[in-house]
């Protein structure tokens, strides 16, 4: 490929796309193979003893999830920047609409006391778990061994610091609601002593310092994001909705719009990591070895936040039940053939 | 009631630091990656960003830009501006996208960065769209040069410069990883956002956007000005971060962090910009000098910036200012001389009419850098191009990797600043550059530099035909050529 004769002939596609025989996507054009960083074993030209240098080797080099292409990972949805703005704002006009709706319909001084104070312990207070998330995606983008997939992670820490703003709008307007119910002061506080929240905030905390990018994926994006959807999201809104908090129960399906396209790529990847030639089952074995570590830690926070959604009930149990069977399909040995 | 002002939220959602419990905070907030200069945490709370933005509006504004942009793309790609435009003008989107396009990208592990590692909830929030602003110039500056690769295959380096050992992109990186890739949040926002996207992405985004404006090429002048939109919204997350530092007792941190990455900067920007400014455009398109606009946009108001927020003129003002009237200068004749190392076809383009303007624009030029282009003309015009063609490697700068140069002709200041470090000698272009190895010779010492690599056999053998294919000149696509065909020198 590079003797004179093919330099000379012009192009129809960047050279490393050249070979895929087909006119490339835009995602593959503007997406692929962006990162300097994994060119060489050194990943920057300060020395080896610099202490990013060090962590990049350490955390993201060698960690023991092995593939030889990471770069040849795909978004299943192809997401690029351009695109992404165009559905979030879509998706943002959206919620201004149910916002703007309710606002007018004085949603919020229609509710009973008991649901204002179970929504100043179980939703306001979520802005916190929401930004532990955004953080960690972020340390993900940037350990990502490839730019399709730090693509991911930012649209993932960028689709946490919309719901953290919306939380935060919700905490605005409940506050001017029922001024006296704590909206606005009480959230640190519920966070870091409730007990209804200290699961989440454990699996959370122990999370942020998961330092190889591998397992803080699997811990947060097939651990804690499918325990936050289920509890928070998914039985949240249904117990606002028999409490008349219709509100509620539509902006948690809007935001699981979010962890759909979240979820999607987080299988795919780990179905990429499967499928990785000679490491597969090492992967394979390594994946599910994390899983069972932090789905402790996610049954607690399930267990805890539930206990206080409806206390005294099986919810738990059945949130619980739901996830680890999705975990298990994540990881399950291939059928065998004939 | 209708929807609610984004002040009568915008507190609470930048309201997110807590005292974490099952880890200790030195854990959750590494030093090495986060504050090593251990500023109290509610120091960090203070941080208020003057530019604030909520995500609702973001994507609105955001996806506004890019339609605005991506349809003048569109509409003018019918015009078939690219096909008939001045080769050497091309040459300046080939610098330029080769230069910026994945570097803009690398901003994002930066931004990423902040948003994991910073203290300030209000800093990692702004970060968060740093780190996508970011994931749009990366793209989108891939996006339009890619057409181009059916045009010319020099545009192919749009992608694969940062991926190749070409001397240019290894001086690139260099002050990259430097400045963006290895600091901690904190000296990386001070770094980044302030002495590189406040101090200087001005005179790219601006300065070159006025030259293609008048080179009717509106598709890249719409396109940087977009950018720079954004720059000036993110970069300002560098000012509240010195504030901080400031009012804690480190300001001489602050003011080294300024330093180091100013200059840095500086050196790459100066050959990205200044040349393409002061010889490549043509002399009737030109809208200022490059050193009008370094005195304009970076002298004064960078100055007035720095000062406004108590710190003082980097230590090296002078050499500076200096370097805005020498560097390019030099590195115009020498890229132009080693034209067979580069991605891009530059044009002597030193008639007679050009270095009138260069005179006027550059007290001296005459007697300085055109003795240089005299010997240059003189040979073409007698039939010995090939005598203008530099062979072998000239001494490359242990700090900014850029081939060390001064003023020749009858001043003669040309010099290597040298430095015996641990039994290895390191040569520099100047003494900002050996100042900068000497603060931390462990982060510098280990790296080769491309002339280095010709002797220690990483390059071998160090033939000028492997010395090529090892840059990657010729291999990804054909090697630089003038980009007139000499006829200047015949003007």
């Amino acid at each position: 490929m590079s003797d004179a004769n093919d330099v000379a002939k012009p192009l129809k596609t960047w050279s490393h796309l050249a070979k895929n025989r087909r006119r490339p996507t835009e995602y593959e054009i503007v997406s692929t193979k962006l990162l300097w960083s994994t060119d060489d074993d050194a990943p920057w030209a300060m020395g080896p003893d610099v202490p990013l240098s060090k962590w990049y080797v350490k955390y993201r080099n060698e960690s023991p999830l092995r593939h030889a292409d990471w770069d040849g990972f795909r978004d299943p949805d192809q997401l690029v920047y351009r695109t992404y703005n165009m559905i979030q704002d879509g998706q943002e006009s959206h919620v201004d609409g149910l916002l703007d709706d309710h606002s007018k319909n004085e949603h919020d001084s229609g509710l009973s006391d008991e649901w204002v104070a179970q929504l100043a312990r179980l939703y306001t207070p979520s802005r916190y778990l929401l930004h532990t998330v955004q953080m960690s995606t972020a340390y993900l983008a940037a350990l990502a061994p490839s730019s399709t997939i730090e693509n991911c992670f930012i649209f993932e820490s960028g689709d946490h610091l919309r719901w953290v703003s919306r939380v935060a709008y919700r905490t605005a307007e409940l506050a001017a609601a029922h001024p006296s119910a704590g909206f606005g002061s009480g959230e640190r506080a519920r966070w870091e002593d409730d007990e209804a929240w200290q699961g989440f905030r454990e699996l959370m905390e122990r999370a942020l310092v998961a330092w190889d990018w591998a397992e803080q994926f699997v811990a947060v994006n097939l651990v804690a994001r499918p325990a936050i959807d289920a509890a928070m999201l998914r039985a949240l809104s249904a117990v606002a909705q028999e409490n008349g908090d219709t509100l509620l129960a539509l902006l948690c399906r809007a935001q699981l719009v979010d962890s759909d396209r979240t979820q999607k790529w987080s299988h795919a990847l780990v179905e990429y990591a499967l499928q990785s030639d000679g490491h597969g089952k090492a992967n394979r074995d390594l994946i599910r070895g994390w899983l069972d570590k932090w789905s402790a830690l996610g049954d607690k926070a399930i267990d805890a936040y539930c206990q206080a959604l409806v206390p005294g009930s099986d919810l738990g149990a059945e949130v619980k039940r739901t996830v680890a069977s999705a975990r298990a399909s994540l990881v399950e040995e291939p059928a065998a053939v004939g | 009631m209708a929807l609610l002002e984004r002040s009568s939220w915008y507190d609470i959602a930048r309201d997110t630091n807590w005292t974490p419990r099952y880890v200790e905070i030195d854990e959750l907030f590494p030093p090495d990656q986060s504050d090593p200069y251990g500023i109290p945490i509610e120091e960090w709370e203070s941080f208020d960003e003057p530019y604030k933005v909520s995500y609702r509006e973001y994507v609105s504004v955001q996806r506004e830009k890019d339609a605005g942009a991506y349809s003048v793309k569109a509409a003018l790609a019918r015009s078939r501006y690219y096909e008939d435009a001045d080769p050497a003008y091309l040459s300046m989107l080939k610098l330029h996208y080769g230069a910026i396009a994945l570097s803009e990208y690398a901003a994002c592990q930066s931004d990423a960065r902040m948003t994991r590692f910073s203290k300030a909830p209000g800093m990692r929030n702004m970060a968060t769209f740093g780190m996508l602003d970011e994931m749009r110039h990366g793209q989108i500056q891939l996006y339009f040069p890619h057409q181009l690769v059916t045009l010319d295959r020099q545009f192919d380096w749009a992608h694969q410069a940062h991926h190749s050992k070409n001397w240019a992109a290894i001086a690139g990186r260099h002050a990259l990883d430097d400045v963006m890739m290895t600091r901690d949040a904190v000296t990386t926002s001070v770094m980044l956002n302030f002495a590189f996207e406040t101090g200087l992405t001005n005179i790219q985004m601006i300065g070159l956007s006025a030259d293609a404006a008048n080179m009717g090429d509106f598709t890249f002048s719409n396109l940087i000005t977009s950018i720079q939109s954004d720059e000036a919204r993110h970069a300002q997350i560098g000012t509240p971060v010195l504030k901080i530092l400031i009012r804690n007792g480190r300001k001489a941190e602050a003011q080294q962090a300024v330093d180091i990455a100013f200059w840095r900067i500086h050196r790459l920007f100066a050959i990205l910009t200044g040349i393409p400014m002061d010889y490549w455009i043509p002399l009737d398109k030109r809208d200022r000098s490059f050193k009008e606009y370094m005195t304009e946009f970076v002298g004064e108001q960078f100055e007035r910036q720095l000062l406004d927020l108590g710190l003082e003129r980097p230590w090296y003002w002078d050499i500076f200012l200096e370097d805005v009237e020498t560097h390019h200068h030099c590195q115009a004749a020498a890229t132009w001389a080693w034209r067979n190392t580069l991605w891009w076809n530059p044009t002597g383009n030193v008639g007679p009419r050009e270095r009138a303007w260069l005179e006027h624009k550059y007290p001296g030029w005459n007697d300085t850098f055109g003795q240089y282009w005299d010997v240059i003309i003189e040979n073409i015009r007698a039939g010995h191009p090939e005598k203008s063609q530099a062979i072998g490697m000239p001494a490359i700068c242990n700090m900014c990797q850029i081939p060390i140069s001064n003023k020749g002709g009858t001043v003669w200041k040309a010099r290597a600043h040298q430095l015996d470090h641990e039994g290895r000698l390191y040569s520099f272009c100047s003494s900002v550059c050996k100042w900068i190895f000497e603060l931390e010779p462990d982060r510098y010492k280990t790296f080769n530099s491309i002339a280095d690599r010709m002797y220690n056999g990483e390059i071998s053998p160090n033939t000028p035909e492997n010395i090529l294919k090892y840059m990657g000149a010729g291999v990804i696509s054909p090697v630089g050529t003038d980009a007139h065909d000499l006829a200047w020198a015949f003007a």
